[in-house]
């Protein structure tokens, strides 16, 4: 096995100057508007003390802030989250929720604080009219306040806050970074900006979004400055009451008013009994590394699964890039999402057999399904594939000197959530009700108080010898899966560098349809792929759709923390 | 919400940089507002049609920028040829530059969005119509994809108004050459006078 952190790469492409070639090579051309302009450079950080890496810049510099005064990785992490609710409104915020996954080096078990939004107690399985394809009317689930659940961020970076920081700073002082920029001004990257022009007819339709994330009545360009007053009113609100500035009183019954004003159900009662869940991690292995990710409804049972089925199939021994190996990595990604579309849901509500999921045995007998030289029929009929295409959500990681690791993954669903902003207070409401299943008698159907199945899959990683290594996390709606076991198996497997294991080209199978590969695949592996039947998308180069993973990996040899993050996005690690 | 305002904005950076004094900033300030443009008179009636070539979200800025340039429209981002003279218009505005999600989302393929657009074109021509390509999406509305609907596009125009990052390479301009007149703005809001100043 290489020595994760030694550099081995090899050339991604090999021309082929055929027909295949040449179409494929247009194909690579095509770019995206998130990739404009692409920057490669800068986006790790090492350090010997702390490392924080997160989709923002800034969002990282708030954790290190809190980190050089003495605050502890959960400290950091809780001000990363707070900030990345200002710099990236469009991925995470008050209106929204996740999961955070924490190993301080004096726990013996990692905890999961689930801070996912929940169903509102008047939602039902059949509250969404659905179309003749069985998809909302209106796009109910997606914009406007049926959209909208009830929102978890608050109360759990502040849970997290009050059981796992280092106690020596005060709420206030985590949260003054995020306070900070929303009076300053966030700055509007090239990618902002396409994000709202993408977005900017769902904020001029609810139009409190757009008095805030425009200038002139028109989207921001790259280099303007975007002040939030209103939300910097609502940190400071929250600094000095806690939880309880947004979930009673005043603020509460604004986004009351404002959701139900837009079609929604939420109601005061819903707010106030919001409650943050601490569930056991789910841990299992990958070539003697530990795995611990988060539990359902989080999607980091089958992160293992996936990496336990590219076990057994030995993807380690084979060629980096080739058909081989990426064949493997379809079939065994196909194999996964089958199964969690069957079995994956609300623990609370549904009994999920994550044991069973996850284990090595179980594994063996799926990588028994996978053949050389053959392609498995997708499981499912075709789906609805664009319900599953947010590519929202944000996600970022801490490690500290001592041993401590969190990663986190957060979102408010799509870009901007539903739209619906709450008039006053800055808050982007989320559409996390999207996530449910919308027709009745699954088991990710609509409950009342029940949450949401997820892909977000915060993921720690600990060396053979049981020692904190790596923490990481990506958002990417259902791509988190495999974007996250293709990282994992970068660093394991190949020996990479942690910035370099974020920026190999990634592949993604779901449960329907073919492969989609980004750009830069070797096309070798891209003409395998053919030859064996599958069909095969070429995506841009750097394809936000693929995630954007933020790690921390620790080379212990070299007694230095090294961030990476994710150029497919606006990521930048930062570190002392 | 903002603070900043176009022209100061852009004094105060410049001056900021390069700590010139404020009054040689003021000139620039006046120099900005004092911009020429490539119509000597208006070309275009009203009202007019938007429809995108590329099916791109910019035509949501389009419909705000004719909003704002009291040019009353109707809008369809998927318009057939027969649209356009049911519709009445006078004037076709083009919004140009493609986008794969929007061509996903609207279940077209890139060949069959440029037979759409090729067939809208030359049903304006043959009603006459006034045609105005707008190209408000910057630098992220080019590359290939883009260009392919930006190119099939423009040579049809009596006029483009773009935002000038999406031509910093000259593409479009080129596309124009001394037949077409273009209006390039600093960004999307400075797009109304053009358009404005396009209309009778």
């Amino acid at each position: 096995m290489p020595r994760p952190g030694a550099c081995r790469r090899r050339p991604a492409i090999v021309s082929v100057p055929s027909a295949v070639a040449a179409a494929l090579l247009l194909l690579l051309q095509a770019r995206t508007p998130a990739q404009t302009p692409l920057n490669l450079y800068g986006r790790g950080a090492s350090g010997a003390n702390g490392v924080v890496a997160a989709a923002k810049p800034d969002a990282s510099q708030a954790g290190i802030a809190i980190l050089k005064m003495g605050g502890n990785a959960v400290d950091a992490a809780v001000a990363t989250g707070f900030a990345l609710g200002v710099l990236e409104p469009n991925a995470s915020g008050i209106g929204g929720g996740g999961f955070m996954l924490i190993k301080l080096a004096s726990m013996r078990e990692a905890a999961v604080v689930d801070f996912r939004p929940t169903a509102p107690a008047a939602a039902a399985p059949d509250m969404f009219a659905l179309d003749e394809r069985g998809r909302p009317i209106g796009n109910a689930s997606v914009e406007g306040g049926l959209a909208s659940a009830v929102p978890g961020e608050v109360k759990g970076l502040l849970y997290a806050l009050e059981h796992y920081g280092s106690g020596k700073l005060t709420r206030a002082q985590v949260i003054q970074p995020a306070v900070d920029w929303a009076e300053r001004g966030i700055p509007v990257t090239a990618n902002l900006a396409q994000i709202i022009k993408d977005n900017f007819a769902k904020l001029r339709k609810y139009e409190h979004g757009l008095a805030i994330y425009s200038v002139d009545g028109f989207p921001p360009e790259a280099g303007d400055t975007l002040v939030n007053t209103d939300l910097a009113a609502t940190l400071r609100r929250i600094q000095a009451e806690g939880a309880d500035a947004v979930y009673a009183g005043d603020i509460a019954a604004r986004i009351v008013a404002e959701v139900r004003k837009r079609g929604g159900v939420l109601t005061l009662e819903d707010l106030a009994t919001y409650q943050v869940k601490e569930r056991k991690p789910v841990v299992g292995s990958y070539r003697g590394y530990t795995l611990i990710a988060a539990p359902p409804p989080s999607g980091g049972t089958h992160v293992l699964q996936l990496l336990n089925l590219a076990e057994q199939l030995g993807v380690a021994a084979l060629p980096e890039q080739s058909a081989e190996a990426a064949h493997a990595w379809a079939e065994a990604c196909k194999l996964v999402f089958a199964d969690r579309t069957r079995y994956s849901a609300d623990p609370d509500f549904v009994r999920v057999p994550v044991a069973g999921l996850v284990s090595k045995a179980y594994a063996k007998t799926l990588a028994a399904l996978v053949r050389p030289d053959a392609v498995l029929p997708a499981p499912a009929p075709p789906g609805d594939p664009a319900k599953y295409e947010s590519g929202s959500t944000t996600s970022y990681a801490v490690m500290d000197r001592d041993g401590n690791m969190v990663a986190v993954t957060k979102t408010i669903n799509m870009f901007f959530g539903s739209g619906v902003v709450v008039p006053g207070t800055g808050i982007v409401m989320g559409d996390d009700m999207d996530d449910f299943e919308a027709r009745p008698g699954s088991a990710n159907s609509i409950q009342p108080g029940k949450r949401m199945l997820s892909s977000m899959s915060p993921t720690l990683v600990l060396d053979p010898q049981g020692r904190p290594f790596m923490a990481l996390g990506s958002p990417g709606a259902t791509r988190i899966i495999p974007t996250l076991a293709q990282v994992i198996s970068n660093v394991v497997d190949r020996g990479m560098p942690i910035q370099a294991a974020i920026n190999a080209p990634r592949l993604y199978q779901g449960r329907t349809g073919g492969v989609s590969i980004e750009g830069r695949y070797s096309i070798n592996a891209y003409n395998g792929l053919v030859r064996l039947g599958h069909a095969v998308t070429v995506s841009p180069d750097y394809d936000p759709a693929y995630g954007g993973v933020h790690a921390v990996l620790l080379d212990r040899e070299g007694k230095v923390l090294h961030g990476g993050a994710d150029p497919r996005r606006d990521g930048q690690a930062a570190g002392y | 919400m903002t603070r900043t305002t176009p022209i100061a904005a852009a004094a105060s950076a410049i001056a900021a940089a390069a700590a010139l004094p404020a009054a040689f900033m003021l000139a620039a300030a006046s120099a900005a507002a004092a911009q020429t443009f490539a119509l000597a008179a208006p070309i275009a009636e009203k009202p007019a049609f938007v429809t995108t070539v590329g099916q791109s979200a910019d035509i949501e800025m389009v419909k705000v920028l004719l909003e704002r340039a009291a040019v009353p429209h109707t809008a369809n981002a998927q318009a057939k040829a027969a649209d356009l003279a049911a519709s009445g218009a006078k004037t076709l505005i083009v919004v140009l530059g493609g986008s794969t999600k929007g061509l996903g989302a609207a279940g077209i393929s890139v060949d069959a969005e440029l037979d759409r657009a090729r067939a809208l074109l030359a049903e304006a021509k043959r009603l006459k119509l006034t045609v105005i390509g707008v190209h408000v999406g910057g630098e992220a509305r080019r590359g290939q994809l883009s260009d392919r609907f930006i190119q099939a596009a423009v040579p049809a125009c009596q006029y483009v108004v773009a935002v000038a990052e999406g031509d910093k390479d000259g593409f479009i301009s080129r596309l124009c050459g001394t037949a077409i007149p273009i209006d390039k703005v600093e960004r999307t809001s400075r797009a109304v006078e053009p358009l404005k100043r396009a209309f009778r």
